[in-house]
Formats: C-alpha cells, sequence, structure tokens
C-alpha cells in the first residue's frame, strides 16, 4: 500500500467514524436537552464547513458571514412566528405577531396586510414553505449580487474582510431599526414548530435532531465532493494565484462567486436549521462577534480541511457549554479562546486536521517504510 | 506561412509617455522571436499588451486573423496565448502533478467543471508534458517546494499542458545556473514548429543559441528586425545600447 492510499483510507474513515457517530449519538444519549444542545453545535459545525470552503479552498476571508446566517433564520422564523400559538390569539381570523400590535398606532386594523407599515411584506410567509425557501433563496441572491461586484471590481484579500464585516454589522442596524416588522432588538421569539406532512417537530424531539443531524452529514459530503471535482482544484489554484489561472484561461471571478455564493447558501440553510432547534432568531446573529467566531472555530479546526473545522466547531463549543457552568470559567472564557487562537495562529496554522495529518503522515511513514526496509533487508533504525 | 501573431501600429500611452509607440511585426506560425532592446524599450509592456493585462490605447494585436485586442485575460487565453511571467508564477499550495491538472481544462465554466476525473486524452498530454519537463521525480511535490529552475519548466510545462498557440515568455532564464539555461533552452527549441513563441530574454548567449528572427525595440518603437547576424552588426542597434557596451 503505497503512502496516498493510506492517507486517503484514513480521511475517508475520518468522514465514516464522523458520520457514524453523528447519526448514532441518539442511541447512545437519552437526554433530549442535550441532544438539542448537540444539534445546535452541528449547526455551528454547518458554519465551520462554509467558513472553510470560501476561506481554506477560495481564500476568501468573510468575517461577516453571520449575515448569510442571519438571513437564513429570519426568513425560517418569519413562518414558524406565524404558526405559533399567540400569533391566532390577537383578534383576527389570521395570524399576526403579537409584537406588531405592540408597535401598531392606535386605531389600525388587525390585520397582516397593514398593521403596522410593511407588515404586508410578512403575507407569503404564512406558507411555511414559503419561508423555508426564501431562507436559502434570499442568502443566496444577496450573495450572489455581492459577490459579483465585489470579485469582479477585483477585490481581494482584507478588503473582502472589511466589505463583509461592514455588511453584516449595516444589516444588524436596519433590523434593529424595523422593529415594527422585525421586533428589533428582541428578534423573533415563542415560535412555532415545524411541521411537515402533518408531523409537528419538536425540538426536544429526536427527529429534530436527525433533521439536522442528516442535514449536517449531507452538507459535509455535498462541500467535499465540490472541492473535490475540477472546479475545487481551479478554485484552489485561484486562491494560490489568481492571475496565473486567469492566463490558463479561466475567469476568476466566476470562480469565487460560485463558492463564496455556495458558503452563504450553507450558512442561510444552517441558519434556518438553527431557528428549528432554538425556536429563535435575533439580531445577535449579525453581531460581528458571531461571524468572528465562525473564523476561530475553523481555524482551530483546520480551514483547509471541511472536516476538521466542522469538528472545530462542534468542539470549542461543548467545550464552552461545559467551562462556561463552571464559575470559575463563565468570566475567563472569552480569553481562552482568544488565547487558543492566538496559539493556533503562530503555532498551528493548519488547524488540529493539520495535527492529524501530520500525526497520519508519519504512521504512514514508518509502515510504507518499515516493510520498504523489510523487503530489502535494510536493518530498521 | 500564416500569421500566428500580427501586431499591427500597437500603442499603449500612459498619460503621455508612450511606453509601446506604433509597433508594427507579424510573427509566423511555427516561428521563434526574441524580443531584444535595452531597459525601458517596452518589451514587458508589449506582453502585456498582447495578453491582456495593460490595455492598449491604439493599434490591433490579431491572433491567427482573429482580433484580440483589449480583450479580457481569460479570454486571450482561451484563444490561444500563453504567458510565462519573469518571476516564475505556478500554484504554490498546489503539488506540481495539480498544477499541470488546472492547466489542462478543455473547459473553462464552473458548471461544466463540477465533475471528477480526467478525460484519457488530457492525461496523456500531462504524461507528455511531464516527459518534455522532467518533473516525473517532483510529481507529488508541493510547487513551493521546488527549486527555482523546476518552477520555471513547471510554468512552461503548464503553457504546454494549456495548448496555448502562441507562448510569450518573459525573461525565462533569469536567476537560473548554466546547467538549467541549457535544460531551457532544450525545452524551448523542442517547442519550435509547433507553437509559436516571443521570447524576450537579456542572456546573449541564451539568445544566440536559440534565435532565429530578432526584433529590436528601442523606446517603445521598432529599431530593427531581422537574422541575429545582421542584428548584431546593425549600427543603429549598437548605437540603442550604447553606454552598455553594445550587445554583449
Amino acid at each position: 500500500m503505497t503512502r496516498n492510499t493510506l492517507f486517503r483510507l484514513g480521511d475517508w474513515g475520518i468522514y465514516a467514524l464522523f458520520i457514524v457517530i453523528v447519526l448514532g449519538l441518539p442511541l447512545m444519549m437519552d437526554d433530549v436537552f442535550w441532544l438539542n444542545r448537540i444539534a445546535k453545535y452541528l449547526v455551528y459545525g454547518m458554519l465551520g464547513i462554509a467558513i472553510a470552503l470560501s476561506w481554506g479552498y477560495a481564500g476568501i476571508l468573510n468575517l461577516g458571514q453571520g449575515l448569510f446566517f442571519g438571513l437564513g433564520a429570519y426568513m425560517v422564523a418569519m413562518s414558524l412566528k406565524l404558526q405559533s400559538y399567540t400569533s391566532m390569539q390577537q383578534g383576527s381570523d389570521r395570524p399576526v405577531p403579537d409584537f406588531m400590535l405592540w408597535n401598531a398606532e392606535p386605531g389600525a386594523p388587525t390585520e397582516l396586510c397593514c398593521i403596522v407599515k410593511g407588515s404586508w411584506l410578512w403575507l407569503p410567509f404564512q406558507a411555511q414553505w414559503f419561508g423555508m425557501v426564501m431562507a436559502i433563496a434570499v442568502p443566496v441572491i444577496v450573495a450572489l449580487i455581492l459577490s459579483s461586484a465585489i470579485f469582479r471590481l477585483r477585490v481581494s484579500g482584507v478588503y473582502v474582510a472589511i466589505i463583509t464585516l461592514a455588511l453584516v454589522l449595516l444589516v444588524r442596524l436596519l433590523i434593529i431599526d424595523a422593529q415594527p416588522v422585525t421586533n428589533g432588538f428582541n428578534g423573533l421569539t415563542d415560535l412555532g414548530w415545524l411541521t411537515v406532512a402533518g408531523i409537528e417537530f419538536d425540538p426536544y424531539m429526536v427527529s429534530t435532531y436527525y433533521i439536522v443531524a442528516v442535514s449536517t452529514c449531507a452538507v459535509l459530503l455535498l462541500t467535499r465532493w465540490l472541492v473535490s471535482t475540477r472546479a475545487g482544484l481551479i478554485l484552489q489554484s485561484t486562491r494560490d494565484d489568481p492571475n496565473r489561472a486567469r492566463y490558463l484561461g479561466y475567469d476568476v471571478a466566476a470562480y469565487q462567486v460560485f463558492f463564496f455564493t455556495v458558503s452563504a447558501g450553507i450558512a442561510g440553510f444552517a441558519g434556518m436549521l438553527y431557528v428549528i432547534a432554538a425556536e429563535f432568531a435575533s439580531p445577535s446573529f449579525l453581531d460581528i462577534t458571531f461571524s468572528i467566531s465562525m473564523v476561530v472555530w475553523a481555524a482551530v479546526g483546520g480551514r483547509s480541511s471541511l472536516i476538521g473545522a466542522a469538528i472545530g466547531a462542534i468542539l470549542i463549543n461543548t467545550i464552552e457549554a461545559t467551562a462556561s457552568e463552571t464559575e470559575m470559567f463563565q468570566e475567563a472564557w472569552k480569553l481562552i479562546i482568544g488565547v487558543i487562537f492566538v496559539l493556533v495562529v503562530l503555532y498551528m496554522p493548519r488547524g488540529l486536521a493539520g495535527l492529524a495529518q501530520d500525526l497520519a503522515g508519519r504512521i504512514a511513514d514508518a509502515r510504507v517504510g518499515g516493510k520498504q526496509r523489510a523487503r530489502t533487508g535494510a536493518p530498521a533504525e | 506561412m500564416v500569421a500566428a501573431l500580427t501586431i499591427d501600429a500597437l500603442e499603449v500611452d500612459f498619460g503621455g509617455f508612450k511606453a509601446v509607440d506604433g509597433l508594427t511585426t507579424v510573427i509566423d506560425e511555427g516561428e521563434l522571436r526574441v524580443v531584444l532592446g535595452p531597459n525601458g524599450a517596452g518589451k514587458t509592456t508589449l506582453m502585456d499588451l498582447i495578453s491582456g493585462k495593460t490595455g492598449s490605447t491604439g493599434g490591433e494585436v490579431r491572433l491567427f486573423g482573429r482580433d484580440i485586442t483589449n480583450r479580457p485575460e481569460h479570454q486571450i487565453a482561451r484563444a490561444g496565448v500563453g504567458r510565462k511571467f519573469q518571476i516564475p508564477s505556478v500554484f504554490r499550495d498546489l503539488t506540481v502533478h495539480d498544477n499541470l491538472r488546472v492547466a489542462v481544462s478543455q473547459v473553462p465554466g464552473v458548471f461544466r467543471n463540477l465533475r471528477l476525473g480526467m478525460a484519457a486524452a488530457d492525461r496523456a498530454r500531462i504524461e507528455e508534458v511531464i516527459a518534455l519537463t522532467g518533473l516525473e521525480p517532483v510529481l507529488d511535490t508541493v510547487a513551493g517546494d521546488l527549486s527555482h529552475g523546476q518552477m520555471q519548466w513547471l510554468e512552461l510545462g503548464m503553457l504546454i499542458t494549456q495548448q496555448a498557440r502562441v507562448i510569450l515568455l518573459d525573461e525565462p532564464t533569469a536567476g537560473m545556473t548554466q546547467a538549467e539555461t541549457l535544460k531551457t533552452a532544450d525545452i524551448i527549441l523542442s517547442l519550435k514548429g509547433s507553437h509559436t513563441l516571443l521570447v524576450v530574454e537579456h542572456d546573449m548567449a541564451f539568445v544566440r543559441k536559440i534565435a532565429e528572427r530578432v526584433t529590436v525595440m528601442h523606446m517603445g518603437k521598432l529599431l530593427a528586425e531581422g537574422p541575429m547576424a545582421k542584428i548584431e552588426a546593425d549600427p543603429a542597434v549598437r548605437e540603442a545600447y550604447l553606454g552598455t557596451g553594445g550587445l554583449h
């Protein structure tokens, strides 16, 4: 067996192991509280994958990924809000979100069309499928327009990071400012459950966990396939040397736009799943700290490894959940994460995945080397 | 003879300074043309104009009769122009093999490249290029770890896999050892006939080894054109190089 085959086997082994653990977890754990928690961390894992795709493979550092996550979350939350019990209790035959009533002018009709300015935007969200489709469509369309402008103008590096960072802040302000239709700072809470074919998905049910778990595994495999295609290879070449790729005849911007948009679509999908599991959407999804946290997860896990970034996100959040319940770590946790990030960037630029690869490389060398020595009869060292 | 590359009254004006000023020359298919000229003569700018890096302000570039003036770089590349840069430009984080795989693609679009594997013809071409450039022992090496010479050969190999019909080489032997220079000359000579080459070079020993027809540029204009021996005897050329002691 050659070194490369060993490597590939090990790689697929880790993917298989990850999928088995994620899908098998409910068999080992019957604590629905923790299952729900882990479902949220799997969503974060998906965000790690999205970051690894754009940062690791395309070389595009997006510091505003929370924008796409937030858009996806709000879209589906609007639908679920209209499905909640309280929305039916506002004195109309059709659902009206409770907060709109609090924000309405005296005498305004209690109808979704015109209770507050702009509330008609909510009308199509009475259909749950509409919210779910928009949760992916809106981030994808926004990303498509944004990235076309950025990459056609050949903006790159830190400037992309600044633009995305500014944009997520801008949209966050807009959402808070449009309080009558978005409930501002408070976000959308008291949501109904996802209902598919008459089945209600209680977030604390094993089946809801499976929706998230299967989605995470599917996204992981899909992105893995994407980066293994020729297009994925060409994308990596545009990261290394965009000019060279151009002179080989590739429209570099087209590749950047495509993968940036896929990454945004994944983030939107993750936002949708998060709302299904966590039952709220809030402007905090568009906080800078959240977008930067995603980058930290991917960096610690290994930004050039999709599964590494996913594991990094899940691991950090699990540790965080445990550590922040210990009083001693409560305050210090952000500091600890900061120190870990700095150490990883300085000493382990390829993250946990890089560490694992180096280790696997050594084992493979030892095995292949050992066999060769045995064949040639050379003494082992 | 078919004209591979026609440069017709090409001009670029950088705010009053004309780096290339009304240059006209025709390069035949299969020809190996060397461009000489003192520093600032406009040699690299000429390559920038042909390959689309810089937009021209006048004149035309035609590739096999087709107008490619001021098209975007990737379209000019797809039309059949390959360019090697002075500083080796390869995909440093990819292996040598992957570098060649990127270069071989027949179709440029994103969606048509959403597939695994490679056509047999593409694989065969990569094998040919590996044999020509002697990169076999370093196929799995990351390109950033190659020696300077190997990196240059890889870049040259990528242009051949790309199936560029016209290859522009900007100082292909810069920074090379003598042995590396000789090997590069061999690779370039083996391309002559099947490819059309335009080479900018300063190393006169190298130029004498590969050159047939030579174009001399001075201050953005064509100064002289013809066989190497004639160029070396040309008084106007000697004049242009005065102060650097003539061609040596």
